[in-house]
Parts: structure tokens; sequence; C-alpha cells
């Protein structure tokens, strides 16, 4: 187990290694100049080429890069130049925000897609699971600036009762994270239906029921455990796909974390703190997927970490 | 951890907490300083906070702040009385040594955004303990509408660069702040030299979204959102609990030539400059493509400012424009012109240069448009360096109160400084050059003005700008807050506002 996890985590750093190196020469190719963006509207040649000095930015890539790199094995990301912070404290001021957020909106699926899935597989075929079908094909169609601005609308302008923006009250926290749950309810109730449904008419839960077992622990003890990896799996994902910033949703409802961050980053031009954000989020996103890995044993006592598993 | 040291004070819905105000403000603070950039927005919380020697008042001229004597004692001095008894918030006195260290610091930023109206910085020379003159090589006539832009800090904090925390003299002070988020809480400055503050607190939000400010505004969560298109003003008309301060601004927003084109082509040629602008219909684009939200240019520069007169009017006369471009030799079609901006450079950028497209099209002059988006290389471009243009959407902000500094600031352009492409897109006038030389020389300020008068008809008869308009500043509120008075400069003293029992 120890030496999986060691593995893992030398794959992971070699894989961050690479987003970050890619992002880095990536932003320094696209058109734009953080000098400039930096600068006063009046800034002259001379206060452009002093300021490209100031931030290193005046010689070739590669030795950007080497510097770039001596300083990020002393863990320095370098300064953010709009904020004129180090980077990586203004990554990690945004982050529990967009943490908050995703937390919230994974719970929030969870709570529904399960229970909705579960009753869809049991009625598969039926016209209730048709019109559920059709419900959440509709709200995963629904573009999220659109669902968000809807919701936006009727419950902060229409019943002023939760707020628009930001995020200075809890309530701050109902509208993004329900915008974030439509979409993946939508998906992840409909996965839980199918592998409910694969597991519900598989030999074994045929046999089990022919015992006499009754029909709710079939349901709640042995499909759904056998269905949770998958499902597990999906919530995980877009979990860590969550910590790269929901970029959309915090934009609508100016939600202060990571999304809306590196917009604001890749507008100024600002390379540390792109390079931060690329950095502390691809790393989260492959220790969440670590954590969902180890906690495969404990649902599968069949699978054992680093070894092919027994047929 | 930041979420767990949420705003316990605001409301549930979000909504800024009794006896609290809560602005809305389109770009982050960032800081509370205004060496490297001022967006208007900001002039308002930077000045609740950090004071000048004067400030730009209603009717854009100096007012004392800090000084309580600013009067031109010489041709190349100024004499300045600092006010007595004037304090930081952490109780320590202002001091002359605080004006000598912060014009050092705004001369040394790189990418000073005060230097280009500064054609030399004076030197401080102390009298006494409360007085001392500000020496210039050259009659420095309009020292007392610039100094309105240097902001002090007590000497020791005061460092070359934008200042992101720290004391001031105003009549607020920050007690909290996350730049991540651009937010900002200040409380009233009890310790205040003048008349304290009316509101206890103030919460400074970043929304840089305009449907998030409208939203906020409507739904209470946000007090006060300025700077507002045309459009969101019209969703907001009629709502109630919201009011709106409209002023003529100070900004000029134009479509300018490019003027770094050889001898040869046809832009190098005023008449064909000319031929262009006759083939737009201004009225057209301001009354319906601007909603009646900004004025068609009559000058050089808005007419707000003090000593702006009036040079001309933008004629719409497509049949002249065409017949003007034929006797130049230019036939249907032989036209291609590229037109460049960046998005927001002003409300409703993209529809005005539709219009236009369809408008040059008109007189048959195919104009392609080239759009770039913010943090984008327009600089390079506009500078000649990336690619090659002939017109450019381009906004041109007047804190300055004055006309002369802006006309130099725009139309001041060398051939030294055209060497590093520092003019305003490649415009040099020898004609306005030496008057502008002589305005500046010119104590008499009957006789200044006259010059400048005259620098402005030069510059307009030189048809820099293809047409040109000036944008009312609008400012949207909730009524619960009183005696919101925008100025011209978009900004107001917040210090003045107060709450509806």
């Amino acid at each position: 187990m120890i030496t999986y996890v060691l593995k893992r985590l030398g794959q992971s750093a070699f894989v961050v290694l690479l987003t970050v190196s890619t992002v880095f020469v990536l932003i320094r190719m696209a058109p734009g100049d953080p000098a400039t963006a930096l600068a006063g509207p009046n800034a002259t040649a001379a206060d452009l080429a002093k300021i490209r000095t100031q931030l290193g930015l005046d010689g070739s890539i590669l030795s950007q890069y080497l510097t770039f790199l001596e300083r990020l094995f002393t863990g320095d990301l370098g300064t953010s130049y709009s904020f004129r912070a180090p980077a990586f404290d203004v990554v990690i001021d945004r982050l529990p925000y967009t943490i908050t957020l995703a937390l919230a909106a994974v719970a929030l699926t969870a709570v529904i897609a399960l229970p909705l899935g579960i009753w869809m597989s049991r009625r598969a075929d039926t016209g209730r699971e048709m019109g559920a079908n059709i419900v959440t094909i509709a709200a995963q169609s629904m573009p999220e600036f659109w669902s968000g601005i809807m919701l936006l609308t009727v419950f902060s302008v229409l019943l002023p009762v939760l707020p628009s923006s930001g995020f200075t009250t809890w309530p701050g926290l109902v509208l993004p994270a329900t915008t974030i749950a439509l979409l993946q309810v939508a998906l992840i109730s409909r996965l839980v239906r199918r592998e409910m449904v694969s597991n519900l008419t598989s030999p074994y839960l045929t046999v089990a029921r022919a015992h006499g077992i009754p029909e709710r622990r079939l349901v709640w003890g042995y499909a759904l455990t056998n269905s949770a990896i998958p499902v597990l799996t999906a919530l995980g994902t877009r979990f860590a796909a969550m910590l790269n910033g929901v970029v959309v949703v915090e934009v609508v409802f100016n939600w202060p974390g990571v999304g809306s961050l590196v917009v604001r980053a890749l507008e100024t031009r600002d390379y540390p703190l792109i390079q931060a954000t690329v950095l502390v989020t691809a790393a989260l996103a492959i220790l969440v997927q670590l954590l969902i890995d180890l906690m495969y044993p404990l649902l599968d006592p069949r699978i054992r970490l680093g070894k092919a598993t027994a047929r | 951890m930041a979420v767990g040291s949420l705003a316990g004070c605001a409301s549930p819905t979000g909504g800024p907490p009794p006896g609290s105000v809560t602005l809305g403000l389109n770009r982050s603070l960032v800081s509370l300083d205004n060496k490297l950039n001022q967006f208007d927005a900001a002039v308002t919380v930077q000045r609740a906070v950090r004071q000048g020697l004067t400030r730009i008042g209603a009717d854009l001229t100096p007012v004392p702040v800090l000084a309580d004597r600013f009067e031109l004692t010489a041709p190349t001095q100024w004499t300045v009385r600092l006010r007595e008894g004037i304090r930081y918030s952490d109780g320590s006195p202002v001091r002359i040594k605080d004006v000598s260290t912060a014009l050092t610091m705004y001369r040394q930023v790189s990418g000073s955004y005060i230097a280009g109206f500064f054609p030399e910085w004076p030197t401080v020379v102390p009298v006494d303990e409360r007085t001392f003159t500000l020496e210039t090589k050259r009659p420095l006539p309009v020292l007392d509408y610039l100094m309105a832009n240097i902001l002090l800090t007590p000497a020791s904090a005061n460092v070359p660069e934008e200042l992101q925390s720290g004391v001031g003299s105003g009549p607020y002070v920050v007690t909290a702040s996350n730049r991540g988020t651009g937010e900002y809480t200040l409380r009233r400055n009890n310790n205040y030299w003048g008349r304290p503050a009316r509101v206890k607190q103030v919460q400074v939000r970043f929304v840089p979204e305009e449907s998030n400010r409208v939203v906020g505004l409507r739904s209470g969560e946000i007090d006060i959102i300025d700077t507002i298109t045309p459009d969101s003003a019209d969703q907001l008309s009629g709502q109630p609990d919201v009011a709106f301060e409209r002023v003529r601004g100070t900004r000029i927003n134009q479509l300018f030539y490019n003027f770094r084109k050889p001898d040869g082509h046809p832009l190098s040629k005023a008449s064909v400059r000319q031929a262009l602008s006759l083939a737009v219909n201004g009225k057209r684009l301001a009354d319906e493509v601007l909603a009646g939200s900004a004025q068609p240019a009559v000058g050089p520069v808005a007419q707000t400012l003090n000593g702006a007169v009036p040079c001309g009017t933008y004629h719409y006369d497509p049949r002249r424009a065409k017949q003007m471009l034929e006797a130049e030799g230019i036939a249907d079609g032989d036209l291609r012109l590229t037109l460049i901006w960046e998005t927001g450079e002003f409300a409703g950028d993209t529809s005005v240069m539709e219009a236009v497209v369809q408008m040059l099209g008109d007189i048959g002059v195919r104009v392609r448009l080239r759009q770039f988006e913010p943090g984008g290389n327009i600089s390079e471009w506009r500078q000649g360096r990336a690619g090659d243009w002939d017109i450019l959407g381009n906004g041109y902000a007047s804190p300055v109160g004055a006309a002369l500094p802006i006309l130099q600031g725009m139309y001041g352009g060398t051939p030294e400084r055209e060497r590093t492409r520092d003019t305003y897109q490649g415009y040099i006038n020898r004609e306005v050059l030496t008057l502008l030389d002589r305005a500046y020389a010119e104590v008499d300020a009957e006789r200044r003005q006259k010059t400048t008068a005259r620098i402005q008809q030069v510059v307009w008869d030189s048809w820099p700008s293809m047409w040109a308009f000036v944008p009312n500043s609008v400012l949207a509120y909730r009524t619960r807050v009183a005696d919101v008075s925008l100025e011209a400069t978009n900004s107001y003293q917040l210090a003045r506002i107060g709450l509806e029992a």
C-alpha cells in the first residue's frame, strides 16, 4: 500500500511538473505583454523595458524557465504582478472559496442524485421513469450560465431571498452550488440508474432474491454497494474538476474562487499567478484522485491497490 | 481560512449591515494608491483614505485639501502652506517631508500614471514648519491641478510602487482588506482633522460583471454602482428605491487616426481624414447606438475641462466625403482601412465600430475590424510594433480637470519621444509644440487661456479623429443613501454621503 502511494505520488509530481511547464511555455507564446497590462496607460517604452527587466521577462523563454524551476524547487512561485503578493498566497487565499463551493455542490448532487437514481432504477422503463429522464436530460442540457442567471433572477431579484453575488454570508452558497448541482444531478442520477439496473438484473441478485433476501436489502445492501465504485469515481472526478475553478458559475455569481482568479490572471497576463493556480489546482486534483483510488479497497475488498485484481 | 471569516455583519441576503454602505466597483481596487493607475471609481475610495494638497472640485477647479494656501508667487514658484493640525489616522502629523517624498515616489515608479501630465517635477523647498515652495525651472501654471493627483503618505512608509496598506489623512481608515477578492472595509476615521464622515462603515466590493452589479443594486445587496452603460441604466430605470446621478464627463473617446503613416499614404493627408469624418453620422451614433449617453465632441478635449473651447462640429455629408476622396484620386473600393480597439474601451464599443464599418462602406471605403481582448497585445499594435492599423478606438481620461495638461499628454508628442513610440499614435505637430511651450511659460491666466484655445483649434483643424464623443458619467444608487453627488471626474466624496433615517 505504502509503495503504491509513494509510486503514485512520484507519478503525480511528474504530471504536475509537466502541466506547469506546458502552461509556462504556452502563456508566453500567447499574444499579450504583462508589462503593458501592468503599466499605466501613459507608460513609455523605457518604462515598459524597465518593468520587463524587473519582472525577469527580458531573457529568453529557456532562461526564464530555468529560473522558474530553480525557484519552484525552493517553494517560490513568484510574485503576482497584479496583486503584488506571493502568487502562491493569492491562490491559497482563494482556494477555500472554491473548495467550499465544490464540496457543497458535490454534497447536494449526492443527496439528490443517489435516491433519484435508485428510484429511477426501481421504475426502469415506466412512464414515471421516462418523466424523470426528461427532467434530468433537460437539466443536463441547460448551460450553467443560463440556469445560473435564471436562479439568480428568481431568488435574488424577483424574490430577494438569497444573495446574488459574492460570499459574504452562508446563504450566498446556495445559488452557485445549486447551479452546479443541476447539471451534476442529471449526470450522476443517470449513472446510478444504469449501474443499479445492471446490478439488479445480474445473476447474483437473482440467486439472492431466490434465497428470499428482502428486496430492500438487495437494493440498498447489494446493488448499491456494487454500484458505488463508478459513482464514487464520477463524483470524485467532478469534484477534482471543480477544484480547477468552476469558471462560468464563479463569474455569474461573482464567486471569489480560483476560477474567477484565473480569468483575471489571464486578462492581466499575470504569469506567476497563472502558474501558481495551475500548480496548486493540478496537485489538488491529482490528490483527490489518489484518495478515491485508496477508497476502492474499502468498497470492494477484491481490489488490492498496486496489484492485478483477482479474477 | 478565508471562508471562516465571512463578513459576519452582512445581512442574510448579503445586504449591507445597519449603518453601512456597500459600493460595487467594476475593477478591483488592488491598492489604495494611484501611482500606476487611477480608474474613476477608485478615486472615490482612494481619496477617502489618502488625500492630496488639493483635489479637483465639482467645477473642475482645484480645491485646497491638506493645504490651506496654494498660490503662484513667482513664475516658477508656488507657495504652499499645510493646514494647521492635520494628522494621519495614526495620529502622526502631516509634514512637508511627506510631500517631497511623495513627489519622488510618483516620479520613480515605473509606468507612472501621473508622470505624463507633469512637464517637469517640482522641487520642495521648506520655508517654515508648515510652509514650503514648489520650485520649477520653467513656469508650471497648472501645478495646483496636477498636485491633486499626488496623494500623501508618511514619508517613512512611502515607496516607489503602489501602496497596498498604510495610513492616510482621509475621513476613513481601512480596517480589513482582501486583495484576493477585492473586498475592503473602511471605518470612519475618528482622528480625522476635518468634518467626520457621516456613514460609519463602507464596504467596498469588487464585482467585475456589470450584470452582477445591476442585480446586486436591484436586490439591495449593493448601494452604489458607478460607470454603468446605457443598457444597465435602462434596466434600472423605473425600479423602486433606485436613483441616478448623471454628469457630463471629462473623458473623451475617439476614433483616432494613425499618424505613423508614411508620406503618400492617404491618411497622411488632412483632407482624406476630413473626408472620412464626413462619412460618419455622429448624431445617429450618439443618439441611437449610444442611446443618448454621449455627446459628439466639439473640440479635441471634453468641454467640461477648464480651458476647453468649442472648435467645430462633426458634420455628416457622405456625398461631399466621396467627392473629397475622389479629388484625392481615391475611387470606390480603393481605400481599405483597419480599425482596432480593445473590448470595453467604452460602453457600446462594438456596436459603434460595426456602425462605422457600414457608414464608411456607404462611401466605398472598406473597413476591417480587429478587436483585442483586455490583456492582449493592443499596445504593441498601437505602437506599430505588432501590425499596421489605420484607426484606433480609444478613450482618454482627463483626471486633472484642465485642458492644458490633457493637450500636452495627447498632442505634445515630439520627434524624440516618437523614437521610442511614446507619442500619442504618432501625432507630432510643430505648431502645437510651440504653442504648448508658450502656454506653459505664460503666467498671465488670460493670455495662457488664449494660447490654450489656439492649441485646440490647431489640433482640431488637423483632423486627428474621424469622430470623437464625450460620454456622460452615470451612477446608480439605492435611495437609502443620501447626498451622493457625482462630480465630472466620475467620482464623489464618500465622507459626504449619508443614510436616510
